[in-house]
């Protein structure tokens, strides 16, 4: 066809009533705002009246009306709207299934003719219409879908928007009205609005249209030869090198990826000589566990060139992030070749690099390696200033012999060699003092050119500068070693409050503390051990059958022997630390830790004993008021049928025959009303005890509840019934099913206001019949629903005569007791809605 | 009137009714004398409770069952399903739960007396705003004759000439579709509510033609 073809945009919604219709008319309205020929060619308001107002002022092709089984359908004219060729149409309901005689079978291959026309055409198509997804919903909701569009049509569309709206939005539309009329709401549709099945509704939507954003954008680099990385999703790869150092880098790319909604691999880079890599395979493959665990995948790639295979692996991937290691080498080695992070950064183009300075990993080297108070570059400088310094100075001062006296000579040395304490310490500061000493005798101090001293005077002076040099020298060592050691302190104190922290802020923090002990001491585990009750000694601390593991971070080792450290924690606890011995100044954190995981370990099992004990203490409560609610509800009717009774048989008073009536009357009212709590009462006890005898069999429910209404007698005349003849039967106790009808029935009655009498209907859905008892009482706040249903806590008190509020309890528990479920939910509109669920009786009993 | 309970006050409460409404009544307190008692002179009815001291009420109905077909009304504080279709199932021609209605105690012990298959007794039965002759097998409405087929037909003459009286869903199937059928209650139901769609006022609603759920269907006159 020479024309070029007509553009197609679909609104794709999760569900009815997020408003797709809408969407389409505003876009619609949008286009005729802006000159377009714009024509409506079908759109179904379901009666909602803001969409009816956004199709006001736009053209609306008459619809055209075809005949089927002596029936009139109102179809949608493709023929007219061909003719009439506007720019663009809206079309809604793209799965729509025409009734058959009016041309094509499926509305969207009438929205293929326009398009092939040159026209436009805006359409919309709930997720659960695609033809792929079918089986999937109808999983979900129990709903089967018998009109379907094929996925090919919408994935074709030119532009696909979807139309989202959280699914407590969407249910509060509902409850609002602003979906359906309340009186169209029944139990399959409400059923349909779970929130769990708009959440997956939702998200099937949402991963459907990510999968043709994938492949659009696939195409797209294709057709364009795009080798650019685009970002549709972050992709975070982790560069591992095969050093213990990875595991720290793991984490923190999961972090990263975490954050965004990334996924995560790691790769490892092997030698393209086919030789293993420079990695130790040992914490390759626990990395590799690391990063699975962690939702990651592991990948190995070999390359002599180990950035650009890197960067290779992670524009192949389309990777946004890069995480590395920063580099371990000294400076030194950097001169001669820019490390990998460095390459890796400057060529990596559009992926961002992280380089990741693994602290904690450091930290415990850092310790040990300062354990000098000065550094080994000062200490250098200082030897070489004494042992070259000195006879340059001698050198220097020698032709001036004659103009400076025996005293300047002597200060200017004592002034090098405080210099020189000052830079290298004790040792150098001694060399430069002796040397000092021996050059001034030799060369300044008479006799010249030997070593001897002639005055008194002059050994004194001497003795002062090598006194003096010395003792310079011992500050300028304690003043190091002090800043030393305040320096590791600041690091343990940060270190320990870190630990702190994590205890508090932490959901589980006696992992959490593990964790940190492992990372920042580098070890292969770390295990809280305790004995068991059995242990008796000290001297059996290595017997492994005493000690349990309570929790442990890697491998656990199995007792305090075969641990490398093993920091004691009273007696029954004891922290293992394997994969490394610990330098005995890094004991002395890790038995605070120790201390802080003995804590928290106490802390979790006190809250865990607190949990167990209040459920006893909630049991307590509960019998207590059922005592007091008991007894004064038994009482009450037993009194006044005993007083009535009493009064009767009583001699000496005389009654006329209307008050003897009344009398009797009381009497019996009372009677019954303990006659009913009774047998509430032994239900329910039965039920707590397990005892119900429950024999299912199948009942059809329009069957059941006429039965339960006439046992509520004349207050049920007005409840309104819904029930198809053709559900299927339930399965369930005749008995215990007219208690629940009552008792719901009963409670929807006392709450309606007389003249909304309550309804009761029923529909069926995937195995499972709902019966839903609507009132449009009061309604109750959606977090006092459950509590309805907890016996004696009935929602309000004035009313006396309703019970102690077992019925709800009673019927929920007998609704459980046969395979049902009892769940409120609100009346769109207001009220309080009964969903009474039953399992269908399956078609086998009626062989 | 034979009637069997262990229990004194209920025993003195039902002689006195009973018998205030006309009945000669019988007690008996366990179920070894009530069976001697029905051997001794044959009652015209048992009003049985269940539990009893020496032997279950079912037993007592079995034994009854072994050589006469007095009707036998079941008087149960158990109000559990399972024994109400047992003790059906064992020969009982209704049941009441205690507490009772004496009222109802009384309507029924007078539908299980109402001697079976006396047509000539009641020849026509007003349902509602239909008239059901029995003899002509017609049914009128407003004047206009309503039509029904052979099975409905036979349905509604085995509840009408049982009024008041439990038929059991068993009986029913037995009667109308035959021995093998007893496990079809479907049939039941869906001719049941025809039968109420072209008798009933509110069909929905029956006041006439009722279901005991998983029992049986009763006629209320």
């Amino acid at each position: 066809m020479g024309m070029a073809r007509g553009q197609l945009r679909i609104y794709l919604g999760a569900a009815p009533g997020v408003g797709k219709t809408f969407a389409a008319l505003e876009e619609a309205r949008r286009r005729a705002g802006r000159g377009t020929d714009v024509v409506v060619g079908f759109v179904e308001t379901h009666g909602r009246a803001a969409t009816a107002a956004l199709v006001e002022g736009l053209t609306v092709l008459p619809r055209k009306t075809v005949e089927y089984r002596g029936v009139e359908f109102t179809e949608f004219d493709l023929d007219a709207a061909l003719a009439r060729a506007p720019q663009v149409v809206l079309v809604d309901e793209l799965a729509h299934t025409n009734v058959p005689g009016s041309g094509n079978e499926k509305r969207w291959q009438d929205v293929d003719r326009l398009l092939d026309a040159g026209i436009d055409v805006l359409s919309t198509v709930n997720v659960q219409h695609l033809e792929s997804l079918n089986d999937v919903v109808a999983q979900i909701t129990g709903v089967p879908q018998q009109e379907t569009v094929p996925d090919e049509v919408v994935r074709r569309a030119d532009q696909v928007e979807l139309v989202d709206m959280t699914p407590e939005a969407l249910r509060r539309r509902m409850t609002h009205g602003n979906v359906y009329p309340p009186e169209k709401i029944d139990a399959a549709l409400s059923n349909y609005f779970r929130i769990g099945n708009l959440t997956a509704l939702r998200e099937i939507a949402l991963l459907w249209l990510a999968d043709k954003v994938e492949e659009q954008l696939a195409k797209y680099r294709r057709d364009q030869h795009i080798e650019d990385t685009w970002e549709s999703r972050e992709r975070v790869v982790v560069a591992l090198s095969g050093g213990p150092e990875g595991d720290t880098l793991i984490r923190r790319a999961a972090r990263i990826a975490v954050r965004s909604g990334a996924d995560l691999r790691a790769v490892y880079v092997a030698g393209g000589d086919g030789l293993a890599g420079t990695g130790s395979t040992r914490h390759l493959a626990r990395q590799r566990l690391l990063i699975e665990s962690l939702g990651g995948t592991y990948h190995q790639v070999i390359g002599n060139d180990i950035p650009q295979a890197m960067l290779d692996f992670a524009r192949g991937v389309n990777a946004t992030q890069l995480v590395l290691g920063a580099s371990r080498r000294g400076r030194f080695a950097q001169i001669f070749s820019r490390g990998v992070g460095t390459t890796v950064t400057a060529a990596s183009g559009t992926i961002d690099v992280h380089l990741v300075t693994h602290e904690e990993v450091g930290s415990g080297r850092r310790r040990s390696a300062a354990q000098t108070a000065l550094s080994s570059r000062r200490q250098v400088l200082g030897y070489v200033l004494a042992l070259a310094g000195m006879p340059a100075l001698t050198a220097a001062l020698l032709p001036f012999r004659g103009e400076l006296s025996l005293t300047s000579d002597v200060l200017i040395f004592l002034s090098a060699t405080l210099l020189i304490a000052l830079v290298g310490g004790f040792w150098p500061a001694l060399i430069a003092a002796v040397g000092g000493f021996t050059l001034l005798d030799f060369f300044f101090v008479a006799p010249l050119g030997t070593f001897t001293i002639a005055t008194r005077e002059h050994i004194f002076a001497l003795s002062v500068f090598v006194l003096m040099a010395l003792m310079v020298a011992t500050i300028v060592g304690i003043s190091a070693r002090r800043t030393v050691q305040a320096t590791q302190a600041r690091a343990e104190a940060q270190t320990l409050a870190t630990l702190a922290g994590s205890v508090l802020r932490g959901g589980d923090p006696l992992r959490a503390l593990l964790q940190q002990v492992r990372e920042a001491f580098q070890l292969s585990s770390v295990t809280l051990l305790e004995r068991g009750e059995e242990g008796v000694g000290p001297d059996e601390r290595n017997d492994p059958g005493d000690w349990h593991v309570v929790a442990s971070e890697g491998e656990p080792c199995g007792s305090p022997g075969a641990a490398e450290t093993d920091i004691p924690v009273g007696d029954d606890l004891s922290l293992a630390l394997c994969g490394r011995t610990l330098p005995a100044a890094d004991r002395r954190i890790v038995e605070a830790f120790a201390v802080q995981a003995a804590v928290a370990l106490r802390q979790e099992r006190l809250s865990a004993q607190a949990a167990a004990v209040r459920p006893l203490a909630d049991a307590d409560r509960m019998r207590t008021a059922l005592l007091a609610a008991v007894s004064h509800d038994l009482r009450t009717p037993l009194a006044s049928a005993k007083a009535a009774v009493a009064g009767l048989r009583g001699s000496g008073a005389v009654f006329s025959e209307t008050e003897r009536e009344e009398l009797l009357a009381t009497a019996d009212e009372s009677l019954d009303r303990l006659g009913r709590l009774v047998a509430n009462l032994l239900d329910m006890s039965r039920l707590q005890a397990g005892v119900l005898g429950s024999l299912p069999v199948p009942i059809w429910l329009e069957e059941a509840v006429p039965p339960a209404l006439d046992e509520l007698g004349e207050a049920a005349a007005g409840v309104g019934l819904r029930i198809a003849g053709d559900l299927p039967a339930v399965l369930a106790d005749p008995g215990l099913l007219e208690r629940i009808l009552v008792n719901v029935i009963g409670n929807a009655l006392r709450f309606s206001p007389p003249d909304r009498p309550p309804t009761v209907g029923a529909s069926a859905y995937a195995g499972h019949v709902e019966l839903r008892v609507v009132d449009h009482g009061p309604g109750v706040p959606e977090d006092a629903q459950e509590r309805m249903f907890t016996p004696f806590q009935r929602l309000g008190d004035r009313d006396n005569s309703t019970g102690v509020g077992l019925g709800l309890a009673l019927a929920r528990g007998l609704a459980e007791a046969m395979g049902g479920t009892l769940l409120p939910e609100d009346t769109p509109g207001g009220g309080l809605t009964m969903v009474l669920t039953l399992p269908e009786a399956s078609t086998g009993t009626q062989e | 009137m034979l009637v069997v309970d262990d229990e004194p006050q209920i025993l003195r409460a039902l002689r006195i009714n009973l018998t205030a409404h006309g009945y000669d009544v019988q007690v008996a307190a366990d179920g070894a004398s009530a069976l001697r008692s029905a051997a001794a002179a044959v009652p015209d009815l048992v009003v049985l409770d269940l539990g009893l001291p020496d032997m279950d009420g079912t037993e007592v109905i079995g034994g009854l069952r072994g050589w006469t077909d007095v009707p036998i009304l079941v008087l149960s504080g158990r109000a559990g399903s399972p024994d109400k279709v047992r003790a059906l199932d064992a020969g009982a021609d209704d049941y009441v739960t205690k507490p009772f209605d004496i009222g109802e105690l009384l309507a029924r012990v007078r539908a299980v007396t109402r001697r079976r298959g006396t047509p000539e007794e009641s020849p026509t039965v007003v349902i509602g705003e239909s008239l059901v002759d029995l003899a002509a097998h017609t049914v009128t409405r407003d004047g206009k004759e309503i039509r029904l087929t052979p099975t409905e037909w036979h349905l509604l003459e085995i509840l009408l000439r049982n009024p008041g009286k439990l038929v059991s869903q068993r009986q029913l199937l037995h009667d109308v579709w035959g021995p093998t059928y007893a496990r079809e209650t479907n049939y039941l139901r869906q001719y049941l509510a025809q039968l109420r769609r072209k008798l009933e006022a509110d069909p929905a609603r029956p006041r006439h033609l009722l279901t005991e759920p998983g029992m049986g269907y009763r006629f209320r006159p």
